[in-house]
């Protein structure tokens, strides 16, 4: 007989004992698609913050403000001073005058800000700036801060230093959770094919009387493993492509207000098709152990 | 066919079931293993089924050394010899069919020649009209008749049986015994343990005695 005939005839047992406990076996595969949809919602989670993240413009920036009476000249003086420090790596004029216009065009205060009989922005620079170490961006400051007609200086992007490592600090989270979750689902499989064994432990031994072999025995309830695990990596996609959709909706809505795309990211097809041939894989690992184990108790006194 | 030389078997805890026991049973023949309850019969004939080992000997089986097997090939061989079991071992929570036919699942056979060969099966022990019966429903003959069925329906060369005659009345053990004949006229090498004189009788074999585990004068 070739062996892809008898995992056909195994493939075929180990459907048929699924048929014969269809309510049992649908709540395990419930069980397990909710324990693997978990992580994945997770993962859908993270992705989507990264992609929202990844919108925002998080290269180092330093804005340096002057003082309101600063001239035309003390304007280009401050410029050329800032070129040539060794950190600047690219210095941006903001005239007030276009400070002003885009805070008209980008916030509420247009009504505000008309009623002022002059423009309380001052002139700016943002230089792009070639360091995040707290030490340089320190020393920048006080550097910039000693030039003529200088008023402020604010080194602006240390959040984004901290929602890269909020970003980093879940993905973390995200490894532990597949971690445990997926221990969780071969070890939920090895209990319930462990159980299935126990139901079938007298058609193995009289099939061991009859001749079948360890291999004869287990190999049923590796495809019953198996597929148990796949049926139910499918559904906690599908959970999860179902929660992304509905949570999706109300996430797009909110894009125009916060000036950047936000929506959920779901899996991509690579990664999904991962989940799911990780779960059959899991759930093909818990059968085996647990099989083994029951093998040796019942195993033929020869 | 079965050859055992010097073979002993101990259980765990001490018990020794068999003591030095040596026999030849030649391809074709018939041989009734005799004996009080607890001589070592069914220890014997589990040795020649290669359901058990010998703790020291040989056993012999179609030039195999059962001794020498590994797990895997031990069941294989398995598969070559009927066993039909004292206690039955027939599976209640389907059809007879479907009981005969473990066998032939277990050998992989497709399920129209499967099917075609425990109907076969079932005709010659008289309960093809109950083929589609629990074994629940059938009487203690009838269900030792579906063990026989069940350890013909592959076409071993070996056929053993446990006590096949006991607990049923002299008609049904009458017609056991016939059908072990039968089996043996058409070259079968039979063995067989019994305690019962009207069967042994019948069966006009040779006899191997136990008597605590050892070879009794013959």
């Amino acid at each position: 007989m070739t062996w892809a005939r008898l995992h056909l005839l195994a493939l075929a047992e180990a459907m048929r004992r699924f048929a014969a406990q269809p309510l049992a076996s649908g709540f395990s595969i419930v069980v397990l698609a909710i324990a693997i949809a978990l992580p994945v919602i997770a993962a859908m989670a993270l992705r989507s913050v990264g992609a929202a993240a990844a919108g925002i413009d998080t290269d180092p920036h330093v804005n340096v403000y002057l003082a309101l009476d600063a001239s035309d000249e003390d304007v280009k003086r401050v410029g050329e001073a800032l070129k040539a420090h060794p950190e600047a790596a690219q210095v941006r004029f903001i005239p007030r005058a276009q400070a002003l216009a885009e805070l008209k065009a980008t916030s509420h205060l247009a009504e505000i800000l008309a009623t002022l009989d002059r423009n309380p922005l001052p002139h700016a620079y943002t230089v792009r700036v070639r360091t995040t170490a707290a030490e340089r961006v320190g020393n920048l400051r006080t550097d910039w801060s000693k030039i003529p007609k200088v008023d402020q200086v604010l080194a602006d992007f240390e959040w984004a230093g901290r929602l890269g490592r909020w970003v980093r600090f879940g993905n973390r989270l995200l490894a532990a959770a597949w971690l445990l979750l997926g221990g969780a689902v071969a070890f939920i499989v090895g209990h319930l094919i462990r159980l299935q064994v126990l139901t079938h432990r007298q058609e193995i031994e009289v099939s061991q009387l009859m001749g079948a072999t360890a291999a004869d025995v287990r190999r049923p309830f590796l495809h019953h493993g198996a597929v148990q695990g796949f049926l139910a990596g499918g559904l906690a996609v599908a959970l999860a492509s179902g929660l992304a959709a509905w949570t999706g909706y109300e996430l797009r809505a909110l894009t125009p207000d916060y000036g950047m795309e936000l929506k959920v990211v779901f899996l991509p097809p690579m990664e999904t098709l991962t989940v799911v041939l990780g779960a059959a894989g899991l759930g093909l690992a818990g059968a085996w152990i647990a099989v083994a184990r029951e093998l040796k108790r019942f195993s033929v006194k020869a | 066919m079965i050859q055992f030389s010097s073979v002993a078997k101990r259980y765990p805890g001490g018990h020794e079931a068999l003591r030095d026991v040596s026999v030849d049973i030649a391809s074709g023949e018939m041989v009734a293993v005799t004996g009080h309850s607890g001589a070592g019969k069914s220890t014997l004939l589990k040795l020649a089924a290669g359901i058990e080992r010998a703790s020291s000997g040989m056993v012999v089986v179609n030039g195999q050394n059962l001794g020498a097997l590994g797990e895997t090939a031990l069941a294989i061989l398995r598969r070559r010899v009927g066993f039909v079991f004292q206690d039955h071992k027939l599976l209640y929570d389907r059809s007879c069919h479907d009981n005969v036919a473990l066998p032939l699942r277990i050998a992989g056979l497709g399920r129209e020649e499967a099917a075609r060969r425990v109907r076969a099966a079932l005709d010659k022990v008289g309960l093809l009209a109950r083929e589609r019966s629990n074994p629940v429903a059938l009487s203690g003959g009838e269900q030792q008749r579906l063990c026989i069925a069940r350890a013909i329906v592959n076409r071993p060369s070996i056929l053993i049986a446990d006590e096949p005659t006991g607990n049923l009345d002299a008609d049904y053990a009458r017609a056991i015994v016939d059908l072990f004949v039968s089996f043996n006229q058409v070259g079968v090498t039979v063995l067989l343990s019994t305690h019962d004189e009207a069967s042994l009788g019948r069966l006009g074999c040779r006899r191997v005695a136990l008597n605590g585990g050892k070879l009794a004068a013959p």
